[in-house]
């Protein structure tokens, strides 16, 4: 198959690379840049484990052609730290124990950025519907929750 | 306050920066250089014969670089389907290409020619002599003809004497039983206490009902993956996401011929498991195959679809069961007749059945299970698996019993627990276990007692028991110079097993938990270790670990007694250090020190060992109350409150402890409410997750969790396995809170909107 030129802005690195249109962006992060971060857990915009952000978005990874996030600027999992520092929504799942096997954890770190960053007010109830295009099949949220909660409290107290 | 320091603490688990930095690498994260991609080609249909298998288009594709079938697998075991497909999905073939989207395009290409035969989806179907038959000579007798002819039988044996007489008598009366004849049976299990008719004719109260429990998927987020590499020597390796390496390693080994000490299988961070993530067949041996054929990596991916169409989900069931009791509430008899459908294959868990005796004194009891071949793929292991089911049956009729009797829910349960000493029912003697304080717990905590309930609103309660499973282990940890320590070991972490064996090894090091590393070894290095599945991990590992670190106490104070000029009796190791006891002045070395003194000794370095396989476990309680409220004009349930309490011996973390009893509760939950892999004559009908409902943060409210510690006395400081006990109550727990608010009983799961508005609707309710 024809393989068509894409610029993609990954963590703050350019890269040109040759791609098949075919290859969703999450087979370019994974299987091309080799950021294995960003997991595959339905292949259909259904699980939410291929979370990454997209000019400021979240989006599902595994919905969106390579070719079309040409000149975007897309953070994964692997770029949230930064100086050695995690993140606050990072820090904040390991204190309450917000992840088990930690498979959908990406996923949820960035999708729970995402909502925290547009808007960290929201109530228990809103972030629980915000997040529900995620799914998590070990912790039954409870602690996810809690750690969304606290980060974005924090967000809000230091910004 | 504890007598400990580290083991009783929530600590962050050893594995947190990995995990929420993505850092961790899955199965599917391994990429070794060359590596191609395998796909496994599978069956259009649920029930076909296979004319054949034309590969010749497929071959010409760009890209590929193998295509196999049974006919390349050397040892002859039965990797791929030949002549026949049992369920829809079931691998014919499997190729390795390049790219992943050529091998995928390559598997469409093979052209498979079927002669589609007759379907049964349904267990009770399957059984009737009119149903398709599956396998061969799969015919068994029911429960009554099974014992009436049993006595036939043995009568016919004494030749001594003439039971003619009696032996007709007896072929008379199975007559009388002209449709217990099982067919499609792949499997029977029958267990008997007391005598249940005797049991019935003293009951004042008896209640008779079927439920039926459906097939449901583990749904672990990652999906099967495996990544083999066979080099030109014979060496195997395999980098596996599973609960089990060293089964695994002997699965290949057995499946395929190759001798243990040429395959090494690497476990890699694993993405869920709940005992679904031990099979071989699934990927890891096609893997191995395609790497053998082309000499080169291969990584063989299942796709969520995949999962579901050929995963090896929990079993769905149908069971008959029947209770009598007393006026004043005695649960006198118990009995079952279980249809658990297997699929294709023998191996649901139908011994499970035995878990409607739930955790009560039912003297007399009786139970028949059968597992019922279908086209569907086999099944396994889900978190306790059979029990949820069983219980689900068990506690909904109960809750029959406790209402015709006029008793509260919570104490008819309370009056019939066991106790310390009392006889389990086909079992041994009861050990003690925090039953009671267990219900009691969650009464207390959810407000039981002043419980109110508004329009539509009710509450249920349901309590479920599980054991946890023990196997061999075996742990080493080394003290460095610097007073920390590590440890290395051959057990995959399943949620947090890793943290509990680093705290205990720091508990008794009396070092700080952080100054603990932990290395899992891969088959080829590690020592031998059971699978993690069974709630075995803390248990089995943690007496392990203890049983390490306590062998590196020793020759600590040993190399302590050399340095101090003290006997080893006069020492004790406290915080990182070795003090002659009550010494004026104090006088103390400390570990680092003792570890860099014993480099240079005849004895040598702090390694200590650790070996354990089996000592006995102690039973857990799950307790779960639950308010909801019902829409009756759309039949959804709204839960408005969950408390879950569990008996959990020793909780050496709490929040890890805690994280368990909330996850394994909402995957309870979902059973009852949301899950069924649906079939129909074409196979599954619903694989992903748009038709298949997982729940997400929005479907439900923050589940409260209650720790009960009643020591196990052979657990790790009394810890007993967490894992599995949560999942057993919480489909009867939901089932009678619906049946509270509604006041119709639902037997049938999942309890969706449609099934609450038809129940409503034969209860006379105009909705």
């Amino acid at each position: 198959m024809a393989k068509l030129p894409v610029s993609l802005t990954i963590n703050g690195d350019e890269h040109d690379l040759l791609i098949e249109p075919r290859k969703t962006l999450l087979a370019v992060l994974r299987d091309t840049i080799g950021l294995t971060g960003t997991k595959e857990g339905c292949s259909t915009g259904d699980c939410g484990a291929c979370t990454v952000i997209v000019d400021g978005k979240a989006v599902t990874s595994c919905m969106v052609l390579g070719v079309t996030a040409s000149g975007k600027e897309i953070t994964t999992i692997e770029g949230l730290a930064s100086d050695g520092e995690l993140h606050p929504v990072q820090q904040a799942f390991i204190n309450t124990g917000g992840y088990q096997c930690g498979f959908c954890t990406p996923g949820f770190i960035m999708a729970s950025k995402a909502l925290i960053d547009e808007n960290p007010d929201r109530t228990e109830e809103e972030f629980r519907h915000a997040l529900g295009g995620n799914i998590c099949r070990c912790t039954g949220y409870t602690k996810i929750l809690e750690a969304v909660l606290k980060a974005a409290e924090e967000i809000r107290t230091t910004t | 306050m504890s007598e400990y320091t580290v083991v009783g603490q929530t600590v962050a688990r050893v594995d947190a920066v990995e995990k929420v930095t993505g850092a961790a690498q899955y199965g599917a994260d391994v990429h070794p250089p060359g590596m191609l991609y395998g796909k496994l080609v599978r069956s259009k249909h649920a029930h076909a014969n296979i004319r054949s298998i034309d590969t010749s288009e497929a071959e010409k594709l760009p890209g590929v670089r193998a295509i196999i079938t049974q006919d390349d697998v050397p040892s002859g075991r039965r990797v791929f389907a030949t002549d026949k497909v049992l369920y829809l999905g079931e691998p014919l073939a499997a190729v390795a290409a390049t790219d992943p989207d050529i091998a995928e395009e390559a598997a469409e290409l093979i052209k498979i020619d079927y002669e589609v035969l007759p379907v049964v989806q349904d267990v009770m179907e399957s059984i009737k002599p009119s149903a398709p038959r599956l396998h061969g000579d799969d015919t068994k007798d029911g429960p009554n003809r099974r014992e009436i002819s049993g006595q036939i039988r043995k009568l016919s044996r004494d030749k001594e004497n003439d039971h003619s007489g009696e032996i007709s008598k007896l072929e008379a009366e199975l007559e009388a039983y002209p449709d217990e004849v099982y067919y499609n049976i792949s499997a029977e299990s029958h267990t008997e206490a007391g005598d249940v008719e005797k049991g019935f004719a003293e009951s004042d109260v008896v209640v008779e009902d079927t439920y039926v429990i459906p097939r449901v998927h583990q749904t672990y987020m990652e999906p099967h993956v495996s990544v083999a590499s066979a080099d030109s020597s014979g060496k195997v390796t395999v980098w596996a996401s599973t609960q089990g390496p060293f089964a695994i390693r002997s699965g290949i080994a057995g499946t395929l011929g190759i001798p243990l000490t040429q395959i090494n299988v690497i476990g890699t961070t694993m993405g869920g498991g709940f005992g679904g993530r031990f099979g071989v067949i699934i990927t890891h041996v096609p893997a191995v195959l395609l790497s053998q054929k082309t000499g080169r990596p291969v990584r063989v991916q299942m796709t969520r679809e995949e999962e579901f169409t050929d995963g090896r989900p929990a079993p769905g069931c149908v069971i008959k069961l029947k209770t009598g009791a007393t006026n004043d509430g005695r649960i006198l008899a118990r009995e079952a007749l279980a249809f658990w459908d297997s699929g294709s294959v023998s191996g649901a868990s139908i011994g499970s059945t035995i878990r409607v005796r739930g955790v009560y004194k039912i003297p007399n009891l009786k139970i028949s299970a059968y597992g019922v071949h279908t086209n569907k793929s086999g099944t396994a292991a889900y978190r306790a698996p059979g029990a949820p089911q069983a219980i689900f049956a068990g506690e909904s009729q109960l809750d029959e019993i406790a209402e015709r009797i006029g008793m509260d829910p919570v104490k008819f349960r309370l009056m019939n627990m066991r106790e310390e000493g009392d006889t389990v029912p086909a079992g041994g003697e009861e050990p003690k276990v925090g039953y009671k304080e267990t219900l009691e717990a969650v009464a207390d905590a959810a407000g039981w007692w002043d419980r109110e309930a508004g329009e539509n609103q009710g509450w249920g309660v349901a309590v479920g028991d599980w054991t946890n499973g023990c196997g061999p282990g075996g742990v080493y940890v080394s003290v460095h110079e610097d007073g920390s320590a590590r440890i290395f070991h051959g057990s995959m972490d399943i949620t947090g097993t890793d943290t509990a064996i680093s705290q205990i090894i720091a508990e008794i090091l009396t070092v700080p938990y952080e100054s603990v590393t932990i290395r899992r070894g891969d088959t080829d290095s590690a020592p031998y270790s059971t699978g993690s599945g069974g709630s075995v991990v803390t248990f089995t590992m943690g007496n392990t670990a203890k049983l390490a670190a306590e062998d590196a106490h020793r020759r600590v104070l040993e190399l302590a007694s050399e340095r101090l000029n003290t006997n080893v009796d006069n020492l004790e190791l406290k915080d990182g250090e070795v003090h002659i006891i009550s010494a004026e002045p104090p006088k103390s070395i400390s570990l680092g020190e003792l570890a860099a003194y014993s480099l240079s000794t005849t004895g040598g370095p702090i390694v200590g060992k650790g070996s354990f396989a089996r000592q006995a476990s102690t039973p857990a309680l799950a307790a779960q109350i639950a308010k909801v409220e019902v829409d009756p004009s759309t039949g959804r349930t709204r839960v408005l409150k969950l408390v879950a309490s569990q008996d959990v011996g020793f909780a050496i973390n709490p929040m890890a402890v805690e994280g368990q009893i909330e996850g394994g509760t909402v995957q309870g939950y979902a059973w009852a409410m949301m899950e069924e892999m649906q079939y129909d004559e074409n196979g599954n009908v619903n694989p992903g997750f748009v038709d298949y409902r997982v729940p997400t943060s929005a479907d439900l409210p923050t589940v409260e969790s209650v720790i009960v510690e009643v020591p196990a006395p052979n657990g790790p400081y009394g810890a007993k396995g967490v894992g599995e006990p949560p999942i057993t109550p919480t489909l009867a727990t939901m089932a009678n809170a619906v049946k509270d608010a509604i006041g119709v009983r639902i037997t049938e799961l999942p309890i969706k909107p449609e099934k609450v508005v038809q129940a409503l609707k034969s209860n006379g309710h105009s909705v």
